[in-house]
């Protein structure tokens, strides 16, 4: 069951309209079951088919939508670069996409008759997901399945290395933190959209009296919409540079 | 908890799979090609740069030896116009000295002529004066002499001896 059958105040949407239009069959149930899904997919395609036609006949010297392209992409990796140095250049494209993702699902919710998938905790637990378990695979890689427990267990531990109790209870403080990770991304990001997008669903019912208010409330759905996705991104890149083995430094 | 119950698993599974898709997607026609080519870019502006300080080395090192040739050519053009002067110097002295004793050679041949022309001349009024003297001693012989006939012919001698000079 997603949330949209919760009793919130919530702005239509096409998928939720046509599954009124086919309430009492099993293919307005599901519209109504996936809308979210629908809306990424939506997302998903729209994204796909920018990258297809901008890096379709990619030149040295860009066009206006490669030019944008490009701005985005050495932006993206410039961020994650900035924090991960040189060697985080293979992340980018996860964090990258990421980014680029959640964004445009966070501003869709703008668009009418559309609805911010990242409002649903099921989108966000997935996307964090995704997260934990690239971070967990890049530290079995980088550091050995030893090294990895080694490093859970509070590695360099000096003089804590002639106890076992201590680094014990690390292994297992480690463990839970790492759990609570992607726990803390999807709930902070789920939170934060539903809220933007209940604001402007109950400013929406105060009529032209509300509408300086609305858009208000609209323009702090976009700032709060960036600034999501830039923390999704950034702690994502953090949990990578906190696995990563820091020999030389 | 009443959040967490909210979690659908097939709803998860699904995102998974259109995030994947999307990340697959983005990575073969954004990530890798933009990525690659905004390296390359860097990379050949970069190598362009390069050859710009290069070729402006090696034009301010072709100058440099231009101004060197340059100079050098100066140098060495002024000392051939200075052999040159020299060389127009001698050669107007060569001529000079030519023609002044050309002329004192024609001066002198000129004054042998003209002493030659003179004795000859003297020459000539010599045996004049001989023949006048004889032709009219021969006539002061032939006629008698009066008077007035020895002032005429005395006259008439002084006359043709005027012509001769």
């Amino acid at each position: 069951m997603t949330e949209a059958h919760s009793s919130q105040p919530e702005l239509p949407n096409l998928a939720g309209l046509l599954a009124e239009k086919l309430h009492g069959t099993p293919f307005g149930h599901y519209i109504l079951l996936y809308e979210n899904i629908i809306f990424s997919l939506v997302i998903v395609v729209f994204l796909s088919l920018v990258a297809y036609f901008a890096s379709r006949k990619s030149s040295m010297i860009p066009g206006r939508l490669q030019l944008f392209m490009e701005i985005v992409v050495e932006g993206l990796d410039d961020f994650v670069c900035g924090i991960l140095g040189p060697k985080g250049k293979r992340f980018t494209p996860f964090v990258g996409t990421l980014f680029i993702y959640i964004l445009l699902m966070n501003l869709s919710g703008l668009i009418p008759f559309f609805k911010s998938a990242t409002s649903s905790l099921s989108t966000t637990a997935s996307l964090a997901v995704c997260v934990f378990i690239y971070v967990q695979y890049t530290a079995v890689k980088e550091n050995g399945f030893f090294g990895y427990v080694d490093h859970l267990m509070g590695n360099p531990r000096g003089i804590i290395a002639f106890t076992v109790f201590i680094p014990v209870l690390l292994f297992f403080i480690h463990i839970i933190s790492e759990l609570v990770k992607p726990l803390s991304l999807a709930l902070r990001l789920r939170s934060n959209v539903w809220a933007e997008d209940m604001l402007l669903a109950v400013t929406a019912q105060f009529g032209l009296g509300g509408v300086p208010l609305f858009l208000f409330n609209m323009f702090l759905t976009i700032l709060s919409s960036v600034m999501q996705a830039v923390v999704f991104s950034l702690l994502s890149t953090v949990y990578f540079a906190l696995v990563l083995p820091h020999h030389e430094e | 908890m009443e959040l967490l119950k909210s979690l659908s698993t097939s709803e998860i599974v699904a995102q998974i799979v259109s995030f994947l898709i999307l990340l697959t997607f983005l990575r073969i026609f954004a990530w890798k090609k933009l990525l690659k080519m905004l390296d390359d870019r860097r990379e050949r502006i970069a190598s362009e740069f390069k050859k710009i300080d290069d070729a402006q080395s090696e034009v301010a090192k072709l100058k440099a030896d231009y101004e060197n040739k340059l100079s050098s050519i100066e140098a060495e053009a002024r000392v051939k116009i200075q052999e040159a002067i020299a060389e127009g110097k001698k050669v107007s002295q060569e001529i000079r000295e030519g023609a002044r004793q050309e002329a004192r050679a024609i001066l002198d041949k000129a004054q042998e002529n003209i002493e030659l022309e003179i004795s000859k001349a003297k020459q000539e009024l010599k045996q004049k004066v001989i023949d006048l003297t004889l032709g009219t001693t021969e006539k002061l012989l032939r006629e008698k002499i009066t008077d007035d006939k020895d002032r005429r012919l005395a006259s008439d001698f002084l006359e043709e001896l005027g012509k001769v000079k």
